[in-house]
């Protein structure tokens, strides 16, 4: 006998059909002995069809390899078997219902159950459909997502905040230290902003502050190059992987493209333009490297920048915390 | 009767280096590379007597997928991880097929099916050698300390006896540990006691 419902009331085959889970049944010949109407709606294939047939010819395609294994020891054996979404992904042929992704495969999650019926095994296979709970995954994980680029992102300016650098350079510092690769750090400062400010405002200021972050992240052309927000009108850029004489060039490069953008600074002491000081350092990826000491120099540079006539940038070389106070101007 | 001889323990032993076998086979098709699994060793211990350094995982919060069985003897197999390693291995397991980033949605799951093929080629072995029928639930997976774990083993008995394999697993050249425990009451330990000795007897 195919059909293990033959005998059931209609009460039974009511529920059977309506529940909203995939129900199989197959005896110890691994032939199909009941297909509920949920598996029927996704399979395509009625169950006149499928009753009687072997598992693995009762779908539209075969089913994975660990799908029949799965049943064939759960029948052998007499112990359940799980096949988890993570691993199999989409065993049986089951597409899914709407006009759209018509004739794509359902994402299931699939449990194999031995059970007694009549003092024979048989092997019940519960199908559900794990769309749903991977689809309110990713709504989850997109909010996340978009927290944390929150949470490190710079509200005005929109590059990084302080605390994105603060931890990638470190990672990144690590990583040149690891591989013996040069890392490049620049610290950007903007000249006589305080003036700027006082003078045109601070919706002005904030302008500003925009259009020399924008200015700067402009320059970046790798994906591991980070440009952030340091504080005030300070700003910090990190490039892994830069010499010194390509950092060298990349100073000049950033400063031009203040001096390019022509924002009128009338109360700027040098220029009648707002301008830009740098001091930038290199890791040669060659010893240890502390990330404060990186930082500090590159600081130091900045101050010698700024102490020679600002609108210009300044090179340090690395050097430990204690050797650091001899090379400020 | 507390406990079972060394000639049952080795013979446990090896049972269980057979299933171990055939989930390291099972595992090894699921990842595409070759997955290792061994049994190096069987220990009976009375619940009381473990805590964190008799599971020796280096950890106090376990991932663990739980079993229960009936048949000739009563059991709730568990199997064990770290449970920050149970995410590498599933990683592991999933590298070819999932960013780690994809993964968090699927642990669970993939944990309880990581757990099923470990106990269930356990258990088919034992079934098989011992000539022992037995049935079993579906797995279920939780987080839980030793004493949570222990809690459920004992549910009703005051001290139940465990039957603890450490199973070595590996995966290409990480090496993962995990425990796979076999928890028997007293009843049922005289009973797996006596298959164990037809068993002896037959070879």
């Amino acid at each position: 006998m195919s059909d293990l419902l033959s005998h059931a009331s209609d009460a039974i085959k009511e529920i059977l059909n309506s529940i909203g889970v995939g129900l199989i049944v197959v005896n110890r010949h691994q032939s199909v002995a009941l297909w509920n109407g949920w598996i029927e709606k996704y399979s395509g294939v009625s169950s006149e069809n499928a009753l009687g047939k072997d598992i693995s010819e009762a779908f539209s395609e075969l089913p994975s390899s660990a799908f029949i294994s799965a049943i064939s020891n759960a029948i052998n054996y007499g112990l359940p078997v799980v096949l988890s979404n993570a691993l199999h992904r989409s065993p049986l042929a089951l597409f899914e219902r709407n006009f759209e992704q018509q004739g794509k495969r359902i994402q299931q999650s699939i449990s194999l159950t031995p059970i007694n019926i009549d003092g024979e095994r048989h092997c019940l296979i519960q199908v559900t459909d794990s769309s749903t709970s991977i689809k309110r995954e990713k709504i989850l994980r997109t909010h996340s997502e978009l927290l944390k680029k929150e949470a490190t992102t710079d509200a005005l300016t929109g590059i990084y905040n302080r605390r994105f650098f603060d931890e990638h350079y470190k990672m990144a510092l690590a990583q040149a230290v690891r591989q013996g690769t040069p890392i490049s750090i620049f610290m950007v400062d903007i000249d006589f902003f305080k003036q700027f400010n006082d003078y045109y405002g601070h919706i002005a200021g904030d302008k500003a502050l925009i259009a020399v972050a924008t200015a700067l992240k402009k320059q970046l052309q790798r994906v591991s190059d980070v440009v952030a927000r340091f504080g005030g009108e300070e700003f910090v850029l990190m490039l892994p992987n830069m010499q010194h004489d390509s950092a060298a060039q990349f100073a000049e490069k950033l400063r031009l493209a203040v001096w390019d953008l022509h924002m009128l600074h009338e109360e700027s002491d040098i220029e009648q333009q707002v301008t830009i000081s740098i001091g930038y350092s290199t890791f040669f990826g060659n010893e240890s490297c502390d990330p404060h000491a990186l930082l500090d120099t590159a600081d130091n540079a900045l101050y010698n920048a700024k102490r020679s006539g600002r609108n210009r940038s300044v090179f340090l070389s690395y050097q430990p915390l204690d050797e650091q106070k001899a090379t400020i101007l | 009767m507390d406990s079972l001889s060394e000639l049952q323990l080795d013979a446990l032993t090896e049972v269980f280096n057979v299933g171990a076998g055939r989930a390291a086979a099972s595992l090894s098709e699921i990842v595409g590379d070759e997955v290792k699994l061994s049994v190096p060793s069987v220990e009976i211990r009375k619940s009381s007597e473990i805590d964190n350094e008799v599971i020796g995982l280096g950890t106090d919060r376990f991932g663990a997928v739980h079993q229960t069985f009936k048949g000739a003897f009563e059991a709730e197999a568990i199997l064990l991880f770290a449970e920050d390693h149970a995410l590498e291995i599933v990683r592991d397991m999933m590298s070819s097929q999932i960013s780690i980033e994809d993964l968090a949605e699927f642990e669970q799951e993939a944990m309880c099916e990581l757990g099923n093929i470990i106990l269930n080629a356990c258990l088919s072995a034992m079934a098989d050698m011992l000539n022992i029928p037995m049935d079993c639930s579906l797995p279920d997976y939780t987080v839980s300390t030793i004493d949570e774990i222990i809690q459920r083993i004992n549910a009703g008995e005051v001290d139940a006896y465990l039957l603890l394999l450490h199973i070595d697993l590996v995966i290409e050249k990480r090496r993962s540990k995990g425990h796979l425990i076999f928890v028997l009451g007293s009843t049922s330990l005289v009973k797996l006691s006596v298959q164990i000795e037809r068993f002896l007897g037959a070879i």
